[in-house]
């Protein structure tokens, strides 16, 4: 199964669709779970991924933005959709009936 | 350009070409604070060098070959320098032919421990350098021969660090090419060691050679392959 942060990097890398790459990435997680991403975990992180064929990476165009240097453009692959979906399901099962799951449903916690 | 960019910069050459310019890239876009962009870089140079290690190659080229090599190869630098002092003019064939040989042995042993350092850690050679320097500082601070210059401890050092680019550069020598370089070490050796000229752990330098011969092979393949 998926790591914590292995899960965050591949759903950030799919909601940014065709624009996924490393600083766009680091962005939204810094926006979205309000952690500063370090370039270390990060390009680890996707290495290791990719080994396990969740994610393709590819060098992508350089911009002047960038200074003239090239992205590294990243597409979750079927097997790390699953693998991402698999992660979801799980915390899902195992968040049931938990008191924070049940009050943010408007139930009681009893 | 500010200094803490230039220190990234500086940073970022320990990582492999095509990840340099991403990371570069990376910081240009973020707009980041240069200090944190330094500290970044460095985390990431960090763990790439920690999984390097991972591997038993570093290992063997650093403590197998570097460490123990620069103490046996000082010491057969010094052995050249004092057999070099030591020859009776041009008559007495016999030192000149042992000199030869030493001569010989050491450029073989510096060059094929240098070589194959270089091919087993090419992204870790700064330890495997570190390790063989070491030693080399501390014999040339404590050296105490008053005929010898402390240099003569270093004579290895040349055919070794051309041997050690020659490694990174990852070079290809022929199945042939290593075998006549192997057998004629081992050759040299064994007259050596029959004229008492060979202190036994220095039979140790001889992997190196045998390494490059077993490798050959490989290497061959990889040539017909690209």
């Amino acid at each position: 199964m998926l790591g914590e942060f292995e899960y965050v990097l591949i759903t950030t890398a799919a909601g940014l669709g065709g624009q996924a790459y490393g600083a766009a990435i680091r962005e939204q997680i810094a926006r979205t779970t309000g952690r500063k991403c370090s370039l270390g975990a990060l390009y680890t992180t996707i290495d290791r991924l990719e080994t396990k064929g969740l994610l393709k990476t590819w060098m992508g165009d350089a911009t002047p933005q960038r200074g003239g240097r090239a992205k590294r453009m990243i597409r979750v692959t079927a097997k790390g959709v699953q693998a991402a979906k698999d992660f979801y399901d799980a915390v899902t099962r195992v968040s049931h009936g938990a008191s924070w799951v049940v009050n943010q449903t408007g139930g009681s916690a009893g | 350009m500010s200094l803490g960019w230039s220190l990234t910069e500086v940073a970022a050459h320990l990582l492999h070409h095509e990840e340099r310019e991403v990371v570069l890239g990376d910081l240009s876009e973020a707009h980041e604070s240069t200090w944190h962009g330094l500290l970044d870089v460095l985390g990431l140079v960090t763990r790439r060098q920690l999984q390097l290690w991972q591997n038993w190659r570093p290992w063997l080229s650093g403590f197998g070959l570097a460490l123990p090599s620069s103490f046996l190869l000082m010491g057969a630098s010094v052995g050249v320098s004092t057999a070099y002092q030591s020859l009776n003019g041009p008559r007495d064939i016999d030192q000149h032919l042992l000199f030869i040989c030493q001569v010989l042995l050491l450029a073989a042993w510096s060059w094929s421990g240098g070589f194959v350092v270089g091919k087993l850690s090419r992204l870790t050679l700064w330890a495997s350098v570190l390790l063989c320097l070491t030693p080399c500082l501390f014999c040339m601070v404590r050296f105490r021969i008053p005929s010898l210059s402390r240099a003569s401890l270093l004579l290895f050092l040349l055919p070794a660090v051309v041997g050690a680019l020659q490694g990174v550069r990852r070079i290809q020598i022929s199945l042939k090419a290593g075998f006549a370089l192997a057998v004629s070490v081992t050759a040299l050796m064994v007259f050596m060691c029959s004229s008492g000229r060979l202190w036994f752990v220095n039979w140790s330098l001889i992997w190196p050679v045998w390494y490059i011969v077993s490798t050959a092979p490989h290497a061959s393949r990889e040539v017909e392959r690209s």
